[in-house]
């Protein structure tokens, strides 16, 4: 029996995003939510490890209290329950806080044999929450994996991690912590019938107060200005007057070789 | 104790946070560190501004560098630094990630810039968020303040005659829970798009591997480059990892950036905002790349490049 933990992050739909530029401030209040691009890799690479060898995913997630649609959406990808940290306060929390939070969930209630997250979050991709939990947990960690696969007879993972010089494969014996890259599956798009099934499976609430503080943040945040880029946007059209035009106006801006 | 300590994977790497190490310890008054792998490389980090040298033991073939991070911890814990950098690098990030939790300190990922202030003595330190669209400035309010910093962010750290510092050896590793059982060394390719006068990348709007040739012909006529979106890199594999653009990939500055069929998504446009000029082709009137674009050309790219190939050959004839 595996059992594995898939961790998610509830986060701003980066595409809803808009810059002020007069006060170099990002814009947040009408943007959407989703699960962070890369953790949908993780909770895919949970339900396939699921498929193969058998046992339970739990999605876990530490998040504000008005993040509950996050539930429907992760366990319509598969997961057999997930687990809701909430808490109003948990908002803009720096990692140290994510880490010391998820770790305290998990270690009052949920078994674990795997704790898959992804690589990073598509906020504020510290790319930290990974390796400071299994620190945390005091197990092993493996970061930046493109491929994974388990070992029933021997209870140990084999992974592949991307890294800059290379490829390196490692192994470890569970319980361990992978923090996975996008390109190891492609998420599948769940169908109607998940959808609605996933309002039955089971999610477990957990509060700030079963759980004692969130401890220090360690960072603090003193400010966030957006990036502004100041460019031309003139647009051309895609007639061969409009592509003579284009290729004029470049000619005139950059000395081409 | 006091002072600034730096840790990379590469020498290289390891001089640029020399240079920014050696800068901010003179301004806070204190000393620069630097762990080492291996005793070789002592001389060349001294003469390049260390004060000490920890050199790490060497590890066994089947460790991960990640083992050292008990010996790494210890070695902080004793020597009490006010500010680790460590280089971002996959590893960097995972050491860094996993030693900030140890020393239950504040770690600043991805550390783009900082600024000492000499009223509290923290360093204002800057990094994107939001896939580039925020610039976040934190502080670290524990000990040691902790920031990993990429690859060329600072410039390396010159060698000086007649510096001295002191050597020590940190103790045996311990053995770690992960086994390396097998390296699989990158072939590297041959082009830098970093280094680029002009770059054409190609997104997901190319249907198939083999019309890259499109961008190919276009960059040849062009003198430029062919750079790609991080997910024809990595999801379709159809052009190496070390020419992707973005926030997690490459980050360049050429004179001209021309996105085919390239949405422009912010963690994509982030690794090209420094771009002299940039020309997008897409068919979606809507895509963001024109929003970050200078010229843009609304339509199918299979129609477009082509012509735009023949037109710059002309006027580049003329
Ligand atoms: C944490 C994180 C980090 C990331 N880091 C990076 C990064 O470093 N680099 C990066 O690139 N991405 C990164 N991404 C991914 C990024 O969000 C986008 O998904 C990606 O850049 C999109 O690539 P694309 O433009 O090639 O593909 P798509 O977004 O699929 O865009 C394809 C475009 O092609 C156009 N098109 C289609 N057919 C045609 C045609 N015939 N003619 C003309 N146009 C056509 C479409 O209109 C569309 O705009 C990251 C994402 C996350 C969450």
């Amino acid at each position: 029996m595996l059992k594995t933990i898939a961790c998610f992050k509830w986060v701003i739909d980066d595409a809803d995003i808009r810059i002020d530029a007069g006060t170099r401030k990002l814009v947040l209040d009408r943007a959407g939510y989703k699960i962070s691009a890369y953790d949908r890799n993780a909770i895919e690479e949970a339900v396939l490890l699921q498929e193969k060898h058998g046992g339970t995913v739990c999605a876990v997630t530490v998040a504000p209290s008005s993040a509950k649609a996050c539930l429907k959406d992760a366990l319509s990808r598969g997961p057999d329950n997930a687990c809701y940290i909430n808490d109003p306060s948990f908002a803009d929390l720096a990692p140290a806080q994510t880490v010391s939070i998820l770790a305290a969930g998990i270690k009052a209630g949920i078994e674990f044999d795997l704790i898959i997250c992804g690589e990073g979050s598509g906020d504020l991709y510290t790319q930290q929450v990974g390796p400071a939990l299994a620190e945390t947990l005091g197990i092993p960690c493996i970061t930046y994996v493109n491929k994974l696969t388990y070992s029933e007879s021997d209870r140990r993972i084999t992974a592949e991690r991307k890294l800059e010089d290379g490829i390196e494969v490692v192994s470890a014996a569970l319980p361990a912590l992978v923090t996975i890259l996008p390109d190891i599956n492609t998420p599948r798009i769940p169908t109607l019938k998940q959808v609605l099934g996933a309002a039955k499976k089971p999610a477990l609430n957990v509060t700030l107060d079963s759980l004692g503080p969130a401890g220090d943040p360690c960072l603090k945040t003193v400010g966030i200005q957006a990036a502004v880029m100041d460019r031309k946007k003139i647009r051309f059209a895609a007639d061969a007057e409009g592509i003579r035009a284009a290729v004029g106006a470049l000619l005139k801006e950059v000395a081409i070789a | 104790m006091a002072g600034i300590w730096v840790f990379a994977e590469s020498r290289e790497h390891t001089r640029e946070l020399l240079g920014a190490g050696r800068e901010l310890a003179d301004r806070m008054g204190t000393t620069l560190g630097v762990f080492a792998q291996g005793a070789s490389a002592s001389k060349e980090y001294i003469a390049c501004g260390a004060d000490e040298v920890f050199v790490l033991p060497v590890l066994g073939e089947d460790e991960p560098l990640e083992a050292c991070v008990p010996v790494l911890a210890d070695a902080v814990s004793a020597g009490d630094p006010d500010v680790i950098f460590i280089g971002a690098t996959a590893r960097g990030k995972t050491i860094a990630a996993r030693l900030a939790s140890r020393l239950k300190t504040g770690l600043c990922s991805c550390c783009s810039g900082f600024v000492y202030d000499e009223g509290d003595k923290l360093l204002r330190m800057e990094r994107m968020v939001y896939g580039g669209a925020g610039i976040q400035t934190v502080v670290c309010e524990t000990r040691p303040q902790m920031a990993t910093i990429a690859p060329r962010t600072f410039a390396p750290a010159p060698e000086q005659e007649g510096r001295s510092g002191k050597v020590s050896e940190l103790p045996v590793v311990p053995e770690s829970g992960v086994k390396v059982l097998d390296r699989l060394p990158r072939q590297r390719g041959a082009v830098d798009v970093t280094r680029a006068k002009a770059i054409v990348c190609v997104g997901r709007g190319v249907e198939k591997a083999e019309d890259i040739t499109l961008a190919r012909d276009l960059a040849d006529v062009l003198g430029a480059e062919v750079a790609c979106s991080r997910p024809i890199a990595e999801e379709l594999q159809w052009l190496p990892e070390d020419v992707y653009l973005g926030i997690s990939g490459k980050r360049v500055k050429p004179e001209l950036y021309v996105g085919v069929g390239v949405s422009g998504q912010i963690q994509h446009v982030t690794g090209i905002r420094d771009s002299r000029v940039i020309f997008a082709i897409n068919r979606d009137e809507n895509a963001p790349i024109f929003e970050a674009a200078d010229f843009g050309i609304v339509g199918d790219l299979y129609q477009v490049v082509p012509k735009l190939i023949d037109e710059f050959k002309a006027a580049l004839k003329a």
